[in-house]
């Protein structure tokens, strides 16, 4: 079935959701509408329709935006008579060919019979729910009634569907009622305001509907699995919490306020879309073509505001008002902070003791937001017993808390929430690079990973791309086999931590052992669900790098292109020391933090 | 009929004991369970120790790391339990988180807990969906009874279902904390514990965190079949070894 998304009006959503590349864009020329088209249409690849939306409008007026806007359809919302449509038919006015598309509200007791005069003089229906408006209302009809469909003229379904009705449409398209189906028409649902649609949501209702069915799904599955990996196991303590956020967090991301006020924060307060940086000196250097997506670029330096932004919002709606952390470099920390302070809430960070003396500036910083910092004292003080700290705290607060997990991993929907949250990382790496390269699809992703969000953000729209290859790259610390390492995906084993299930290093008694990398973001145990999947399936690529390869890059990074980037990040750097790519291959590194943070250890590393 | 449930149907009020095997020393896991069953407890879980024992306090955890740097592992226990149906003949009930049962394979562990005589298993991160779909069978062919958690936030719906997945008892706990945490019960505990009562439970239920002396003891029990201490007898064995565990049960049971 073909998907036309009506009502663009804006020239940077209208490119956005063109990325998407659905089979219509809809324009409404009809004043009364908040959807009111009055500006230029950018272009577009010629495989999408431009369809005009007119409403008994002068039929000069038509024919002069038909022709200026090079429509290839109008759809006639109004109660455009036959002659109407006869006239449009066959006028010397129009060069090119034009579809007509005409739209019948359809309510119970909906009468076929006013169709006949109109068979013969356009193209296609278009069937809408009856409402106040001409389009637009929101809501469906009850689709059955077209089991009475008598004509064999190829039609659009329209009127409120949205990422809700995906099931009900599945349904549809499996009935006899959907026999002349051509096209889905789709609009108020996936808007964040009129006029403004939600690209993210637009991608997922499309993935929903047509699976591309010679791949896996790399995407959690209803019971909060990625393959066998992910899932919930926790102490019932926890159940009500993690059940209360299972249940509601799909519906509250939806909601046209709660997407209104996050894409706003993540404009005017995170300062995106974060730039993607064309580094020419890299690029040449490597002989390839090296894109930067500047993550360290938003305010608090790293991705990770991106899912606190989103979760503060989340605990907001779920009437929280008291928030908990862990963190390991202390950027999540910070982020977290940070969104506490904006939104007035109380903020306890648990950081591994460790950590807090080799993060000393991101300690400060959120002390001076107002957070408290506990240190995690057990185990070996670092993010993975800052974590269960965290998860300590949540049984014994379960009433008015809400736990801001940093990463991609915990019980489901954690991993998913998370990987929602950041998965703007992808969604406008592909607009942009469109602009740039002409494409939408690099050859390659680059992540590093710890837990593993910037990675889930930065693969999350190229995970159903077979042209995308996926690399993830991993701390080694010392080395693979020097017992001092971080690289899951070599040296864990499936077990559980933190609530999933998982790739986990781990003794042979199932004790979690305890990680080594001189990046305290990656110095992490276990590894996100989405990407243990993406390892045992084989879809992406895990390399791991030591330490002073990390170190080295960092500092080439500086030097060639003038960027300082976390240590976190240096380790994604230095694959092209080990990995070569062609020289048209289009690589895109997620730069996921700057390295501020880290000077100290850069200071003491290279005895600057 | 299973220790357990022969247990359950004694005309009493039950006390159950937990303690972290390996600990203090590597060696007294049996000694501690011989010396609890002489001084009159009427069951006994033996904590698994794990690296991190999320449902914990510090006093357990402590407990827990202790005991793996002594060398206790699953192997280690089950060698040391061997012959422990031998001399011992009260329920007992291996307490320990999910993921070093699932290293070891958990049909392996079941058979194994079958072998020794063990009655029933605790496991706080396996959720007692996972557990209906995944491993009920395994554990049901193995003889084991499961034992699931319920706090003041389990909605009766999720009890209702517990309460039909479970055939022993069901360990209440007795307010929104990790274990050894909070002392002495409010009058929010006495209302959740009637509220529990009256919903007559298939299981009986027994009351566990937070009782760590007569009076906690006394008050849970009012409400439930028993009550079981963890967090308090660690920190007895901690303080005093483990010859003198029948002067604590006694002033817990007695006053």
């Amino acid at each position: 079935m073909k998907l036309k998304v009506c009502g663009m009006k804006y020239q940077d959503n209208i490119a956005q959701v063109a990325a998407l590349q659905p089979d219509y864009l809809g324009f409404i020329f009809y004043e009364k509408t908040p959807r009111h088209f009055d500006t230029k249409i950018p272009d577009l690849p010629k495989s999408i329709k431009k369809v005009g939306v007119f409403v008994n409008e002068d039929l000069n007026t038509v024919i002069e935006k038909v022709n200026k806007f090079d429509l290839q359809a109008v759809q006639l919302h109004g109660e455009e008579a036959p002659y109407y449509c006869s006239i449009l038919r066959n006028t010397k006015l129009i060069s090119k060919p034009l579809d007509i598309i005409k739209v019948f509200s359809v309510k119970e007791g909906f009468n076929f019979k006013v169709l006949e005069p109109y068979e013969d003089l356009c193209d296609y229906y278009l069937f809408d729910t009856k409402g106040k408006l001409p389009g637009g209302n929101g809501y469906t009809f009850d689709w059955s009634l077209l089991e009475a469909y008598p004509s064999t003229k190829p039609f659009f379904l329209s009127g409120g569907i949205g990422l809700e009705q995906v099931e009900a449409l599945k349904a549809f398209k499996a009935s006899s009622a959907s026999k002349y189906c051509y096209a889905l028409d789709v609009n108020s649902k996936f808007e964040t305001e009129p006029g403004l649609k939600n690209s993210a949501s637009l991608r997922e209702f499309k993935m929903k509907l047509s699976p591309n069915k010679d791949m896996q799904n790399y995407n959690v599955n209803d019971k909060g699995y990625y393959g066998e990996f992910g899932g919930a196991y926790i102490p019932e303590m926890l159940y009500p919490n993690v059940e209360e956020l299972r249940q509601n967090y799909l519906k509250i991301m939806g909601e046209p306020d709660f997407q209104k006020e996050f894409n706003k924060l993540l404009k005017d307060y995170v300062g995106r879309p974060s730039p993607l940086y064309f580094a020419k000196r890299l690029s040449e250097k490597y002989n390839t073509k090296i894109y930067l997506k500047r993550e360290d670029l938003n305010h608090t330096g790293a991705h990770k505001i991106n899912n606190t932004i989103g979760q503060i919002l989340m605990a907001k709606r779920l009437g929280k008002h008291r928030i908990i952390a862990e963190t390991g470099a202390g950027q999540h920390g910070v982020a977290t902070a940070t969104v506490c302070a904006l939104m007035g809430m109380e903020c306890i960070v648990y950081m591994g003791e460790i950590d807090i003396a080799r993060q000393a500036p991101n300690v400060a910083r959120m002390k001076m937001l107002g957070a408290t910092v506990v240190p995690a004292l057990s185990g070996s003080r670092t993010l993975k017993d800052a974590t269960n700290e965290a998860i300590r705290d949540w049984i014994n607060n379960p009433v008015d808390t809400h736990y801001i997990i940093g990463s991609a991993i915990g019980p489901h929907p954690y991993p998913d929430m998370v990987t929602r949250f950041q998965a703007v990382i992808s969604e406008e790496i592909k607009w942009q690079l469109k602009a740039q390269e002409g494409r939408e699809n690099p050859d390659y992703v680059v992540a590093c990973i710890g837990g593993g969000s910037n990675a889930a953000g930065t693969y999350y729209h190229y995970l159903h791309e077979e042209s995308v290859g996926i690399i993830a790259v991993e701390a080694a610390g010392l080395g693979i086999d020097s017992g001092e390492s971080a690289a899951t995906s070599v040296l864990g084993k499936e077990g559980i931590i933190h609530g999933c299930k998982t790739l986990l290093m781990q003794t042979e008694d199932g004790q979690i052992t305890e990680p080594y990398s001189i990046s305290a973001g990656l110095d992490y145990p276990g590894v996100g669900p989405m990407h243990a999947h993406l390892s045992k399936t084989g879809r992406a690529e895990f390399l791991s790098i030591t330490d002073s390869d990390a170190m080295e890059a960092g500092l080439e990074l500086s030097k060639l292109e003038g960027i300082i980037p976390a240590i976190e990040t240096s380790h994604a750097f230095a694959i092209f020391k080990h990995k070569t790519f062609k020289p048209d291959d289009v690589v895109v590194m997620s730069l996921s933090g700057r390295g501020d943070k880290d000077l100290q250890n850069y200071i003491d590393y290279f005895k600057f | 009929m299973n220790r357990i449930q022969n247990k359950l149907q004694e005309d009493k009020k039950l006390v159950s004991i937990y303690f972290t095997a390996g600990y203090p020393n590597i060696d007294d896991t049996v000694t501690i369970i011989k010396n609890l069953e002489n001084s009159g407890v009427d069951m006994i879980e033996i904590g698994l120790p794990f690296s991190d024992p999320l449902a914990d306090g510090p006093t357990i955890q402590d407990s827990s790391t202790a005991a793996l740097k002594n060398g206790m592992t699953t192997e280690v226990l089950f060698e040391q339990l061997k012959d422990i149906r031998k001399s011992v003949n009260i329920p007992l009930i291996i307490m320990g988180y999910f993921n070093p049962m699932f290293q070891y394979g958990i049909e392996a562990f079941c058979k194994k807990c079958n072998e020794i005589g063990i009655d029933g298993l605790i496991i706080p991160d396996l959720p007692v969906d996972v557990y209906h779909e995944e491993y009920q069978a395994t554990f049901e062919a193995y003889g084991l009874i499961n034992v699931f958690l319920i706090t003041p936030q389990t909605s009766a719906e999720r009890i209702a279902f517990i309460d039909s997945v479970s055939n022993g008892f069901i360990y209440m706990v007795s307010s929104a904390s990790t274990t050894g945490a909070k002392t002495g019960f409010g009058d929010e505990q006495a209302a959740y514990f009637e509220r529990i009562a009256k919903m007559k439970l298939k299981n009986p239920q027994i009351i566990g965190f937070g009782i760590s002396n007569n009076a906690t003891f006394t008050e849970a029990t009012k409400y439930a079949k028993g009550a079981i201490i963890g967090s308090a007898f660690v920190k007895h064995v901690t303080k005093h070894g483990v010859h003198t565990i029948d002067h604590f049960i006694k002033s817990v049971v007695s006053g």
